[in-house]
Order: structure tokens, then sequence, then C-alpha cells
């Protein structure tokens, strides 16, 4: 009786290794065109890797496996073949090169998962779950039980193991602003990227592995070479600055600076001595929450720090104004221009960074009032004849005694539109709108921003009777292809007719979205599209 | 190129006059072909894009089915959450038309999933969450579970045919 047979179409040195962890005998390679012949031979295959670039020889290799119910696992390099590979739906598939575990991991699973098939065909429903369990759908990395399982041997072997422990800022503030479709897309360049840039380090290693846990927490394990140190804290340190820069530069590159103003990781790092009388997941999750810990003291330190940076920054009144054009929808010409105060240190660039330290140091009123003092002082350079000003007011700067209608030093109030979010809770109502009622009997204007963030609806936007509604940016991404975002929009438009009030689209950032909300009756317009377009 | 999807807005709209409503209790079957005459889409290679109808009613299922076969459309159908999931691997249908109020996995639930699946590389599909979305907040949680569109019930037999239409004039567009 022959033993089992990996068919495969590449010499990668770490596929051999795997079927070498796998106990496989025989590796066969053929050529990626005669891959599906020798797969429709049959003959104890008991699973085919293969890392072709050809779109047809691939779609053979998976029709010709499906059809004897071989699982195919498929070694993708670069995003364009992930991409094609995923279409094709082999039982697993890994970004290539991988390290040979890696590799073994995902054959080991994909035959498990098609014997699962086999044997209970009605149950499919389930082993898709249980697949979905292990592996994160969004990113494809494996999850905490599924690295325990895989390294469990190896710190049995080595007697030790390194946790480092990701955890990114702010990407729950990213998802508020701009909606779940961009937290994924980020999510997918953050983990292709953190595991390019551990591919790239220079810590000496066996096995490095990357694990998503939750929305902003990424776990590595390290388990140090035969006669090796293990990663030293120069290492770690070096690894974070790695991560800082690469990691923010791709999302950069993918997702525009203002998404990638909101980037921030932060790293710590934990030993684990592996004790045979304590269970290893034990040891493995207390060594997780060690090196969380380690992380969240290190963002301790950080936010200390640009809190001191922050009250330098109010002291010396150290931030500038970028003027933001909103125009007609219709005519295309200027209406007026969103104030959005940025900090001059690089780190509080990003006003909503700046503006979520100050929350945390209490700073609000302070930055709130040396802010509005900035957008309004340049109020006549900026603005022509008739061009409205908008400046951002938080709903807790209305408790500031210092904020009043003489403290906005306009000379025309009925050119200011002063922009309240709608993220910020409004507790006290009634007393909201009295003060809003002495700035409106000074002639200022109201917005309600981010409008449609919440699942408050309409009605909590009616109560603040606004004379602009700025529609919340996750509505207005990708609006072109999605229904239901263009009734809302329809809905908020035809209230704000009836309220006499006007809409305005901030986030447009193509042709499509643009002809998509004029289309749908909105007013005015503001984003990324107008910019790269504007004369 | 991808013709410009006519937008019809979903709300209020009945569609008088072919008496076929679904979802309301009293679905009768109708002659779809001789009382209405919509065209179908083009599609460059002549095939239309395959469709999955989820409904726990098994005469619901029955009108839609046969009325989008009419159209040319492939349909598969699923009378329950699961089966709607199996039904998604084993099609991959472009368009699911989904109802939510199931017993067992509710529409919702089967929405987020085919979407995470989708979004996990897969074929784009386009999802139609078959239900009345009244409120805001519905509609925002829709958007969240990553719904693309929605048909209001009850609807008559054109509305199925322009939500499938404006949504399959939609594949293979951006996003």
């Amino acid at each position: 009786m022959t033993g089992p047979v990996l068919l495969v179409d590449t010499s990668d040195p770490a596929v051999a290794e795997a079927a070498a962890l796998l106990d496989i005998g025989e590796v066969r390679k053929v050529a990626s065109r005669e891959l599906s012949g020798a797969i429709a031979e049959g003959g104890g295959t008991f699973a085919v890797i293969t890392t072709t670039d050809n779109p047809n020889a691939l779609r053979d290799i998976v029709t010709a496996a499906r059809s004897r119910r071989v699982p195919v696992i498929v070694g993708a390099s670069g995003e364009t073949l992930r991409r094609r590979a995923v279409e094709v739906r082999p039982d697993d598939w890994y970004r290539s090169p991988a390290p040979a575990d890696e590799i073994a991991a995902r054959v080991r699973a994909a035959v498990v998962r098609s014997y699962g098939l086999q044997s209970e065909d009605s149950d499919r429903a389930e082993v898709n779950e249980r697949q979905v369990a292990l592996y994160d759908s969004l990113t494809g990395l494996p999850t905490l039980p599924v690295m325990i399982e895989r390294c469990r041997q190896l710190v049995k072997e080595r007697g030790e193991l390194e946790v480092i422990y990701l955890s990114f800022m702010r990407y729950t503030k990213l998802e508020e602003i701009y909606g779940w479709e961009k937290l994924d897309s980020v999510l997918e360049t953050t983990a292709s990227s953190v595991q390019h840039v551990l591919r790239e380090s220079n810590i000496p290693t066996t096995q490095l592995m990357v694990s998503y846990t939750n929305d902003d927490e990424f776990v590595v394990f390290h388990v140090p070479e035969q006669g090796e140190d293990a990663a030293s804290d120069t290492d770690v340190t070096r690894l974070a600055a790695a991560l800082q820069k690469e990691v923010g530069e791709r999302i950069e590159q993918a997702h525009g600076e203002d998404i990638a103003a909101l980037f921030d990781v932060y790293v710590g790092r934990s030993h684990v001595h592996y004790n045979p009388k304590v269970r290893l997941q034990r040891l493995i999750y207390r060594g997780i929450r060690e090196a969380a810990n380690a992380a969240r003291s290190v963002e301790e330190r950080e936010r200390a720090r640009r809190i001191a940076e922050l009250r330098t920054v109010i002291r010396d009144g150290l931030v500038y104004v970028d003027y933001h054009p909103i125009v007609h929808a219709e005519t295309g010409s200027v209406y007026g221009y969103e104030a959005l105060a940025r900090g001059m240190v690089r780190s509080l660039r990003s006003p909503e960074v700046m503006f979520d330290i100050a929350a945390r140091a209490d700073l609000l009123w302070e930055l709130g009032r040396m802010c509005r003092q900035k957008a309004l002082e340049r109020m006549d350079e900026v603005t022509r004849d008739s061009e409205l000003l908008f400046i951002n007011v938080d709903p807790h700067d209305f408790a500031d005694p210092q904020f009043d209608e003489a403290s906005l030093r306009a000379a025309d109030p009925r050119r200011v539109v002063i922009e309240i979010t709608e993220r910020t809770a409004i507790k006290d109502y009634p007393r909201m709108r009295e003060r809003l009622q002495s700035f409106r009997d000074s002639g200022f204007r109201f917005a309600v921003d981010d409008a449609g963030s919440g699942y408050a609806g309409l009605g909590s936007i009616a109560n603040l009777e606004p004379d602009f509604i700025k529609l919340d940016m996750s509505l207005i991404h990708g609006i072109d292809g999605n229904f239901i975002k263009q009734n809302l929009v329809e809905t908020m438009v035809r209230f704000a007719n009836e309220q006499g009030a006007m809409v305005i689209a901030e986030g447009v950032e193509s042709e499509a979205e643009y002809e998509t909300v004029r289309r749908l009756g909105v007013h005015l317009v503001q984003g990324f599209y107008l910019n790269e377009n504007k004369d | 190129m991808v013709a410009p999807a006519v937008y019809a807005p979903t709300t209020g709209r009945r569609c008088r006059g072919s008496g076929a409503f679904i979802g309301s209790g009293f679905a009768q079957f109708p002659p779809v072909t001789q009382d209405e005459e919509v065209p179908v889409p083009d599609s460059e290679s002549g095939r239309l894009p395959p469709v999955l109808v989820v409904d726990d009613n098994r005469d619901n299922i029955a009108i839609m089915r046969d009325y989008l076969r009419v159209r040319g459309y492939p349909v598969t159908v699923a009378y329950d959450g699961n089966e709607a999931l199996r039904m998604f691997r084993e099609t991959k249908p472009s368009i699911v038309l989904l109802d939510v109020m199931m017993p067992g996995k509710s529409g919702w639930e089967v929405c987020r999933l085919i979407r995470e699946a989708s979004a996990n590389g897969g074929d784009e599909v386009r999802i139609i969450m078959v239900t009345a979305l009244d409120q805001w907040e519905d509609k925002r949680q829709a958007l969240l579970d990553g719904a693309d569109d929605y048909l209001e019930k009850p609807f008559g037999l054109s509305d199925l045919a322009a939500a499938v239409e404006r949504n399959v004039a939609q594949l293979g567009g951006p996003g």
C-alpha cells in the first residue's frame, strides 16, 4: 500500500518542510498545467498545493480536485493572485511565501474540513461555522485557539514563548466616522502590512504568527530559535517603530491622509515559560494579558506626552485652520467654507486626535475657544461677499460660561454657521435650545453635523431646528451603489425641505457619489472630489 | 459599460393593477407574463445572473421563483436561514432576496453571514432585504448588516422586478 501523496506545482522548500511536518511520505511535483490531470488519475492524493499564476490552470485544478474530493490549498503571492485564488474557492489559501508550519496547518485544516464534508454532507453549514470560528473571515488570520494548537509542540520543546501584543488605536473611532465598510478595508490593509513587517523584521525566530482577536488587536507568538535568545526589548521597540512607520504608510497610500492620521499602534510584550503543571492555554492567555497591559502602559505614557503637547498648543496658539469649500450641488459654485483646525505639532495634526486628547485631558473648552478664534480671524480673507463660514462647536462648549455670542467675534454673524455634531449626545435639550436661541437672535445659524450617524433618526435633528443638515460621511460613501443609503438621504432631503433647511453631503469622493446626491436633491456638497476637481 | 441604475423609491409604492401582492397573506398566483410587460435587462453574455430567494412561506417563494424564472433568471430557493447559507455557498448567487422574519436564523443574521463570506474574497453579491423598513433606525441597522436594498412587503410583482433589475445593473460596478 502506498502512503498519502501531496501533489504540488512548486519547489518552495517550505512546502516540502510542511509535508514533513504532516508526516506525508511523498511529495510529487508536477507542472501546473498537468496538475489537474494528475489529480484525476487519483491514487492516494492527500491534498494539492498550487502556486500557479495561470487562472485557467487554477480553475482546472480546483474543478478536478473538487470532483475527486481532494482538498486544494492555494499559495498566493501578491494581492491580485490572492483575489484570483479566493474567486475559485479553494479549500484554503495562504500568502506565499509562508512558513512551513503555516502551510502545514492550512493543509491540515483543509483536509479535516473536506473529510467533514464527506462524512456528513448535511452538516456543511456547521462545518463552515467551524471554519469561520478558526479563521477570521476578514483578514484570513487564524484565531487564538488555532494558534495555541499550532505552537503547542514547539513551546514544549523550546520551553518558552514570547507574546507580542499590538493594539491599534482609534479604529473604533474610524468606524464611527467612516462606517464599517471603511474599517473592514483598513483592517485588511493592516493585517497584510503587519504580516509584511513581521516577515522583514530581524527577530530570530522559527515561529512568527499573527492572530486577530478583536477589532483593533493583533497578537504575535514568537518561539525563539533553538540556541538563540528571545527577541530583546530593543528588537521589540524596533519592531514597534517599523510597524508605526510602514503600516501607517500603507494605510495612507490606500486610504488617504485623514485616515492615516487616526492610525497609532502600541506594542507590548511578555514572556511565557513552559510549565508542564499548568495548562498551556492558561499560560498563554496570561501572557497575552500581560503583554496587553504592557501595551497599555506604553499608551498611557504616550498619552501623557501628548497632553503635555496639547497644553503647549493651547498656550501658544499652535493651530492652523484649513478651509474646506462647500459648493452648490447644481452649479458647483462656492457657497461657503468649513473651518477645520489642525494642530501644528505633528502628533496633533488630525482634528479628531486633537479633540480626542482634549476630551480626555478635560481641555475641550480651552481648545474650542482657541480654534474658534483662529477660524474667525481669517474669515474676511477666506470668504467673499455672501459666502458663509461654518465652524465646529462641541455640544459641551455650550456649557462653557465663556462661550457666548459676544465671544464669537464675527463682523457679520449672519454669515457664520455653527456646526453641532450629532455624535455627542445632548442631554438637556430644553436648555440647549435656549442657548441656541440666543445665538440665533444675534444672527448666527446652525448646522447639525454628522446627521444620520446615530440611530436617533430625524427626531433629534428636528429638536435643534437647524438651518443646515450635514449628512454623515458613512451615508455618502458608496451611495451610488446602495439603495438603502439613497433612500435614507432622500428621506433626509424631504425632511429638510419641509423644515426649510438645506442638506449638505460631506465626504463626497467620486463623480458617481456626486451625481447620486445631486439627483437625490441634496443642496450642497463638500469633499475630496471637489478639492481634486476645482479649477 | 454598466447601464446607470434607475432609482425607484421603494417606500409607499404599490403596484396597483397587477392584483398580486406578496406578504399580505392573500397572494394569488398571477398570470405574470400577460398583464405585465417589463423589459428583461440586457446582459452582455445574454445570461442573467443567478438569484437566490429566501422565505419561509412556500407560497411566496413559488410566486417569486416562477415570476423571476419566466423573466430568464436562474432561481434557487431556500426556506430557512441555514438552508439559505448552504444554497448561497453552493449556487453562488449574484442577487439574494432575503425575507427577514424566519424561524431559526433571522434574515438579518443570514445577511451578515453572507456579507462576511463575500467580503472574504467571494463573488460579488447584492442583498435585497424583503421587509418594511419604516424607521430610520431599521435602515441604519440594515446598512450595518450589509444590505444593499430592500423591498417592502406587501409588494407587487413589478416592484420585485424593479428591485432585482436595479441591483443587477449595479453588478460589476464600483464597490
